[in-house]
C-alpha cells in the first residue's frame, strides 16, 4: 500500500471551486463523489464532508467559531494595507460577498501578496484552527489566529475558509442534499439510504464514513440526539386535490420543539437543533412526572394561561432565558402540545405513516397524560374554512393539513404537510433605503428598508421612520424596474446603502407585529415581504405609526376563545 | 497659460471645453468641433451639428452603426488646428480606432482618454502617449476598485483557446459572449490559430470588414446562421443569448468575456459555464500606474461608480484629482 496521503485544505478549496464552476447538478455530484473517494483516512473523509456540508464544526457539536464579518474584514484591510472605510467597503459593495472580496484583494494587492505564502495546510490543521477560534472570545485574539492562518493560505483557501467558518452556504450551488447524493454515488448506495443515515446520525461526516464501509445499517437513531424537523409548505391557493387524504390541526402561534424523554431524563431541542432544555423548567418537570418510556415528541411550546393560548409575543419573554425567574415563570407559563411522535418503544418510527404514529401518540397521551393536538378529518372543501376560522378564534395562526399516509420526512419541506395561514396584515409603506444585495443578487439593490409616516405625529421630527426590511416578494421584472427607478431618487449614498427620496410606495405584507423598543417605531414586523409595488400611490397615502399601533392593539386584545369547547388540543388530566 | 481650462461634463458621456468650443464625445449644440474617441455607441455624438473628427476606423464604425454625422477623418498623430487649439489623436488600445485626444491651447494642454487600455488590445493600433507634461488629464475609471486586476494576457489567451478546444472535443458548441465591437473581434483574433470556423452575430459581423481593412487577421468567419451554427465557434453579445441565439443547439458551453466577469455573481446572473475576465479597459492598478506615470497637474475621473476610491489612491500618491460625473455603461 502506498504511504498515506496528506489531504490538504487547498484540494478541498479547489474542489469546491470546481463544483462552483461546473453547471448541472449531476456533473457537480460527480466531482464531489470523486473527491470523496480520493480521501483515504476516514478522519479526512469525515472532516471534508463536514466542511462542505455543515461548516467548521459538526452540527451536533453546537459549536460556532463566532467571528463577525467586521472582525475578518478589518483584518483583510490591514493585511492589504488599505483603508477599511474608503477602499474595502466599496469593494465589498461592488462584489456583493465579503469572502470573495477578500480573496480578490489578497490576490491583487501587491502589499498583501508579499505577505502570504501558500503552505498547503492539511484538513486536520484547519480543523485545529477552527477549534482555536472557538476557544478565544475577544476580537483581537480571533484576529491574531486568523492572521497567522491566512498568511499560510492562498486567497482561494481564505475564501472557502471564511465560508466554512461562517456555517452559511458555500455558494457553489451545492447544498447538503447534493452532498448526500455525492456520498451515495461515491460508494454505490441508494440516496434514500444515505439520507436516512444522515438524518439519524445528524452528521454528514459520519454518514460518509459509514457509507464508505458499507455500514449504513449500523447507524442508529439515538435518544437525546436531535434530528432535523419535518417542515411544511405553504398551501398554494388552498388547492388540495384530495381532501380526505389529509387531516387538519390548528397551527399554534408558538415555538416548534422536539422533546426527548426517558423516565426522569428530559431534553428539549429547538428547530435549529439547539438544546433549550434550561429555558423551560416547568415543561421538563411536567414530563419527568409522566414516567414515559423512551419517547421523542414533535410539538409546539405555547404560553398558556386561563385556558387560553396566548400570543407569540409573550412567549418571546421566555426564549433565550438561561434560567427564567420565578416571576417570569408565573407570568408566562408554558405548555408543550405534541403533534407527532418519532421514537416509540425503543425504536425510531419515522417510516410509519402519520395515521399509525398518531394512534401511538394518542394512546401514549391518554396513558401518561400530556397534551396533544386535536386532529380533525376533513369532510369537504368548506370544512377547511370552518376549521380555519375556529383556529383563528382560538388565537392560533391557522391550520396545518397533514397527509395521512406520509412518513416523517425529517429535514424536508414537501407537500405532505401544508400550512394554511392568514397574513398578519399589510401596510402601505414608503421605500426609504435600498441596500445592495449579496451573493446571487450582488450588484443590484435587492433589500429595502420600508417606512411608515409620522408626519402628523408630535412624537417625531421626521416625516417617515423605518418599520421593516424586506428582500422578497417581488418578481425579477419588478426588481429590475425598481432598480431603474431608484437611480432617479437617490438622496444620499452610504457605502452599500442608498438613501432615497420618498417616492415609491410598497404594500408590505407581514406575519405579525412585535414590540421592539430598540427601533425608532418601537415595533418590528415579522417576515415583511412585498405584496405589491403601488405605483398608483404617493407618499401621502402611506400608513402611519398610529395605524401600526392600532393593528398591534387589535391583535393583543383580540378575544381568544378559551380551550373549553372544541379545543385545539386534547389534554386528559390525571384524575 | 493665463487662465485654467474649463471642463464641464455634458450629457451622459460628453465633455465640453467651452472656452475652446470643443466637445469630446459630445452630442450637444455648444461645440463647433467635436472629437470622437472611439466607435462604441455611448461615445458617438449622435446629435452633434458640429464638425466631427474621428480616426479612419472610428469613422467607418460610426457609418456602419448608422451615425449620420459628416466625419472628418484624422489619422493618429496628425494634428488639426482650430482657431484656438491644436488637436491630435494617439492610439488608446481600447478597440480598433480608439484614440486618446490631446488638446493644446493657451489654456494649457489636456489629454482625454475616452476608453483606453494598456497594455493595448492586440486587435487595436496599440497605445501611445503624447510626449508632453500633461496639465489636465481626463481619464475613464470603469474598473475603479482594487478587486479588479486582469490576469496576465497570455493566461487569458490560453483560457479562451482552451475553452474553445475542450468544448469542441467534448462535442459542445462553444459560445463566447462578447460585445459586438472590439471584444468580439479580439476573441476572433485570439482563436484564429485554431483554424476552426467562427460565426459571429450579425451586428458584429458587419464591423469585421473594418478590422480586415486595417490589417487585423480575424481568421475564418461568417455571419451567424441558426441552421449551420452547431459545431462552430460562436460569438454574440450577452443580450442575444437569451433571445434565441443558437437556442436550437442543445449542447453548447457559454463563456462570458468581460471585465465584469471578474465577479462570481455574474455566473448565476447570466447562467454561463465560464467567466473570462478579459477587458477593454484598464484595471485598477493599471489606472493608478498610468496616473503616476503622467503625474498631471489635475486628473479628472469619469465613468465610475467609485471616484472616491481612485481619488483616495491618487491623494496618497500626491496626485491632484477630482470627479467629473458621468454615467457608467454596464455593457462595455
Amino acid at each position: 500500500m502506498a504511504a498515506s496521503i496528506i489531504h490538504t485544505f487547498y484540494t478541498l478549496a479547489k474542489t469546491a471551486q470546481k463544483i462552483n464552476e461546473t453547471r448541472g447538478s449531476n456533473a457537480k455530484i460527480r466531482i464531489c463523489a470523486e473527491y470523496f473517494r480520493s480521501l483515504t483516512p476516514d478522519k479526512d473523509l469525515q472532516l471534508a464532508a463536514q466542511f462542505l456540508g455543515e461548516g467548521a464544526f459538526s452540527d451536533v457539536s453546537g459549536k460556532r467559531a463566532s467571528v463577525g464579518s467586521r472582525t475578518y474584514s478589518t483584518l483583510a484591510a490591514e493585511l492589504c494595507e488599505i483603508d477599511y472605510e474608503k477602499v474595502f467597503k466599496p469593494s465589498k459593495t461592488a462584489v456583493g460577498s465579503s469572502s470573495e472580496t477578500i480573496e480578490m484583494l489578497l490576490h491583487n494587492i501587491p502589499e498583501a501578496r508579499k505577505k502570504w505564502s501558500a503552505e498547503e495546510l492539511t484538513l486536520q490543521e484547519v480543523r485545529y484552527i477552527f477549534e482555536q477560534l472557538y476557544d478565544v472570545s475577544s476580537r483581537a485574539d480571533k484576529q491574531e489566529i486568523l492572521k497567522k492562518t491566512w498568511l499560510r493560505m492562498s486567497p482561494l483557501e481564505v475564501k472557502y475558509f471564511l465560508r466554512i467558518m461562517g456555517r452559511g452556504s458555500l455558494r457553489i450551488g451545492f447544498e447538503s442534499k447534493s452532498i448526500v447524493s455525492a456520498i451515495a454515488k461515491a460508494y454505490g448506495h441508494k440516496v434514500a439510504d444515505v439520507r436516512y443515515v444522515h438524518m439519524i446520525t445528524g452528521s454528514i461526516g459520519k454518514t460518509a464514513v459509514l457509507a464508505k464501509h458499507d455500514q449504513l445499517e449500523e447507524a442508529q437513531f439515538k435518544l437525546f440526539q436531535p434530528i432535523a424537523f419535518m417542515l411544511a409548505s405553504p398551501i398554494e391557493s388552498r388547492s388540495v386535490d384530495v381532501y380526505h387524504h389529509y387531516v387538519a390541526e390548528e397551527k399554534f402561534d408558538g415555538m416548534r420543539c422536539q422533546l426527548h424523554v426517558a423516565g426522569n431524563e428530559v431534553k428539549i431541542f429547538s428547530r435549529d437543533l439547539n438544546d433549550i432544555t434550561h429555558s423551560f423548567p416547568e415543561i421538563v418537570e411536567f414530563f419527568r412526572q409522566r414516567e414515559l418510556p423512551g419517547t421523542v415528541l414533535d410539538g409546539e411550546i405555547c404560553v398558556y394561561r386561563d385556558e387560553t393560548i396566548l400570543p407569540f409575543q409573550l412567549l418571546q419573554k421566555r426564549m433565550g432565558l438561561k434560567k427564567p425567574s420565578k416571576k417570569v415563570l408565573n407570568e408566562y407559563p408554558t405548555l408543550l402540545i405534541a403533534y407527532d411522535i418519532l421514537y416509540h418503544d425503543d425504536q425510531p418510527i419515522f417510516e410509519k405513516t402519520l395515521t399509525h404514529r398518531r394512534s401511538l401518540l394518542s394512546e401514549l397521551s391518554e396513558k401518561h397524560h400530556f397534551p396533544i393536538t386535536t386532529q380533525k378529518d376533513i369532510q369537504h372543501e368548506e370544512h377547511i374554512e370552518e376549521l380555519f376560522e375556529r383556529a383563528l378564534a382560538h388565537g392560533n395562526e391557522g391550520l396545518m393539513l397533514k397527509h395521512k399516509e406520509s412518513t416523517y420526512e425529517y429535514g424536508q419541506r414537501r407537500k405532505s404537510w401544508l400550512k394554511v395561514k392568514k397574513p398578519g396584515g399589510s401596510l402601505d409603506t414608503i421605500m426609504m433605503y435600498a441596500h445592495a444585495g449579496s451573493g446571487k443578487r450582488g450588484g443590484t439593490y435587492s433589500d429595502f428598508t420600508l417606512g411608515i409616516s409620522v408626519r402628523e405625529d408630535e412624537r417625531y421630527e421626521e416625516e417617515f421612520i423605518p418599520i421593516g426590511k424586506a428582500y422578497g416578494g417581488y418578481t425579477d421584472d419588478e426588481l429590475k424596474k425598481l432598480n431603474a427607478r431608484i437611480k432617479d431618487i437617490i438622496a444620499e449614498k452610504y457605502g452599500p446603502t442608498l438613501g432615497l427620496y420618498p417616492n415609491i410606495v410598497v404594500e408590505l405584507e407581514f406575519d405579525d407585529i412585535q414590540v421592539n423598543k430598540r427601533t425608532k417605531a418601537n415595533y418590528t414586523l415579522r417576515f415583511p415581504r412585498f405584496k405589491a409595488i403601488r405605483w398608483d400611490l404617493a407618499p401621502d397615502d402611506v400608513d402611519t405609526l398610529k395605524d401600526v399601533e392600532r393593528l398591534y392593539e387589535e391583535k393583543m386584545n383580540r378575544e381568544r376563545l378559551k380551550q373549553a369547547e372544541n379545543p385545539s388540543f386534547t389534554f386528559k388530566k390525571q384524575s | 497659460m493665463t487662465t485654467m481650462l474649463k471642463i464641464t461634463k455634458a450629457g451622459n458621456h460628453g465633455i465640453l471645453l467651452p472656452q475652446l468650443g470643443i466637445g469630446l464625445d459630445y452630442s450637444g449644440k455648444q461645440a463647433e468641433h467635436v472629437f470622437v474617441s472611439h466607435g462604441h455607441a455611448d461615445h458617438i455624438p449622435w446629435k452633434a451639428d458640429a464638425k466631427v473628427y474621428a480616426t479612419p476606423a472610428t469613422a467607418a464604425f460610426m457609418k456602419l452603426r448608422g451615425a449620420r454625422n459628416e466625419v472628418q477623418t484624422l489619422p493618429f498623430k496628425q494634428s488639426v488646428e482650430t482657431e484656438n487649439a491644436k488637436i491630435t489623436f494617439y492610439p488608446a488600445g481600447h478597440i480598433l480606432g480608439s484614440a486618446l485626444t490631446f488638446v493644446e491651447s493657451d489654456y494649457g494642454n489636456l489629454l482625454y482618454t475616452g476608453d483606453c487600455r494598456t497594455p493595448p488590445s492586440p486587435a487595436s493600433e496599440g497605445f501611445e502617449l503624447p510626449n508632453a507634461e500633461i496639465d489636465s488629464f481626463i481619464t475613464e475609471a470603469t474598473f475603479s476598485l482594487p478587486v479588479y486586476r486582469w490576469a496576465d494576457y497570455e493566461e487569458l489567451k490560453a483560457d479562451i483557446t482552451e475553452f474553445a478546444t475542450s468544448s469542441l472535443e467534448d462535442g459542445f458548441t462553444p459560445v463566447f459572449l462578447a460585445y459586438n465591437l472590439g471584444k468580439a473581434q479580439e476573441i476572433m483574433h485570439l482563436v484564429k490559430d485554431l483554424d476552426h470556423p467562427v460565426q459571429i452575430h450579425g451586428a458584429g459581423f458587419k464591423l469585421c470588414e473594418v478590422y480586415e481593412q486595417h490589417g487585423i487577421d480575424l481568421g475564418k468567419y461568417e455571419t451567424y446562421d441558426r441552421e449551420t451554427c452547431q459545431g462552430k465557434i460562436l460569438i454574440c453579445p450577452s443580450s442575444a443569448i437569451n433571445n434565441g441565439f443558437a437556442s436550437n443547439v442543445r449542447k453548447k458551453r457559454i463563456a462570458y468575456c468581460s471585465g465584469w466577469a471578474a465577479m462570481e455573481s455574474r455566473r448565476s446572473q447570466l447562467t454561463v459555464d465560464k467567466l473570462i475576465p478579459i477587458s477593454d479597459h484598464l484595471d485598477f492598478f493599471e489606472l493608478i500606474a498610468l496616473c503616476e506615470q503622467l503625474r498631471p497637474k489635475m486628473t479628472y475621473i469619469t465613468h465610475t461608480p467609485n471616484p472616491d476610491v481612485v481619488k483616495h489612491y491618487l491623494d496618497e500618491r500626491g496626485i491632484k484629482s477630482q470627479f467629473l460625473d458621468t454615467k457608467v455603461e454596464q455593457d462595455d
